[in-house]
């Protein structure tokens, strides 16, 4: 539901960027969405390319790289996959908690953010 | 920013690493020096649509009894029935409507503030639009934050929406008198609650009779 807002910012950015650096036609983006900014992929490509209808961008390759979650637990420092305790088919959107311990105390280390990593273009 | 090798006569890939959610954070943390410049305790309220948000911070401010020493920001798509209601507690209130955003956000906040008279406001809540997904994502500069889920939502809320209610310094229950006619057992929530965020309180309340309105305000630190 926050694909807009973030979709906005994203063909801002890299409109802005573009300009800053003299291109004249932007060919690809390289995106990274963490699993836990709960963004639909599919979404923010639409937006996206929407977005950027009309502009030097228009009709750039949108590339999403989804960045899976890693957490570190507060309670015995264990890194890596949260552990779902749910039933199957909430996926990241479930409470999860710490596959060793158990604890519900964990910190989200990768996976939480949503990044401009590339831009290709042509100037 | 980098520039990286052409891979072809004129074309060049810019890599960075530009945080799309940064601003957000950004522009909330210069909220919040205004907030805390001002001595204003920011509290930002959450919450399921119809949960009872609007009726919860009427409560509040009847309880508190502070006037216009207490604002409020209310967030709506696009009415001003909420402010309305608000305004009729005596608060000092500002509408701040989102149109086709489903959250409110540290900009438009700031935009706010910048519109509202702040001077004597002691406390300044700042209701949400009715969503549990989109503000999480969206700080807004609050000191505290406030989640709001009713009886008539059904048991399963908070095991839906374990990423909002992790973020909430208060979880509150409301329609908690709708409970029995809802086949809802509480408790069941509460242990929910516990399990996703043993730091905060959890608590039951009925906004139209104000019960639990006193915890609230007890565990938000303010005198009653
Ligand atoms: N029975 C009962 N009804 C309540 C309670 N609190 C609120 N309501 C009713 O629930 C309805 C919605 O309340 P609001 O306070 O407008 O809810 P809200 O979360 O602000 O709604 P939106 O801003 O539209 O998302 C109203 O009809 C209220 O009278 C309660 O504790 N018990
Ligand atoms: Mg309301
Ligand atoms: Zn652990």
């Amino acid at each position: 539901m926050h694909e807009f807002s973030i979709s906005s910012e994203i063909a801002k950015t890299v409109l802005d960027t573009a300009e800053e650096n003299k291109g004249i036609r932007v060919l690809s983006i390289l995106l990274e969405i963490g699993e836990m900014t709960l963004l639909s992929v599919e979404q923010v490509k639409f937006w996206v390319q929407e977005l950027l209808k009309g502009s030097i961008a228009e009709g750039a390759e949108i590339n999403i790289k989804t960045i899976r979650v890693r957490i570190q637990c507060e309670f015995c420092q264990h890194q890596g996959r949260p552990f779902f305790d749910q039933q199957e088919g909430v996926g990241h959107l479930g409470p999860y908690c710490c596959p060793k311990c158990k604890s519900f105390q964990v910190k989200v280390k990768k996976g939480g953010g949503c990044t401009l990593r590339q831009i290709r273009m042509v100037r | 920013m980098k520039v990286v090798k052409p891979k072809g006569p004129e074309i060049f890939d810019i890599e960075l690493e530009k945080d799309l959610l940064a601003k957000n954070r950004n522009l909330a943390k210069e909220n919040r020096k205004r907030f805390d410049h001002l001595k204003i305790t920011a509290i930002d309220v959450m919450g399921s649509i119809g949960s009872g948000k609007t009726s919860l911070i009427k409560a509040l401010l009847k309880k508190l009894n502070m006037g216009e020493s207490v604002g409020v920001i209310a967030g709506d798509l696009t009415t001003t029935i909420d402010a309305e209601r608000i305004r009729e507690e005596g608060a000092r209130v500002i509408q701040i409507n989102t149109g086709k955003e489903c959250h409110l956000d540290a900009h438009l906040v700031g935009q706010a503030i910048e519109r509202m008279s702040l001077s004597g406001i002691d406390i300044l809540f700042i209701e949400n639009v009715g969503n549990l997904i989109c503000p999480g994502e969206f700080p807004l500069g609050a000191h505290k934050r406030i989640v709001v889920t009713s009886t008539t939502e059904g048991p399963y809320t908070l095991i839906k929406h374990p990423y909002i209610f992790r973020q909430a310094d208060v979880i509150v229950l409301n329609k908690i008198d709708l409970a029995k006619a809802m086949k809802l057992n509480p408790s069941q929530l509460e242990k929910d609650s516990r399990k996703i965020n043993p730091q905060a309180p959890f608590i039951r309340t009925n906004a139209i009779k104000g019960t639990g309105i006193p915890e609230i305000l007890r565990s938000l630190k303010f005198k009653t």
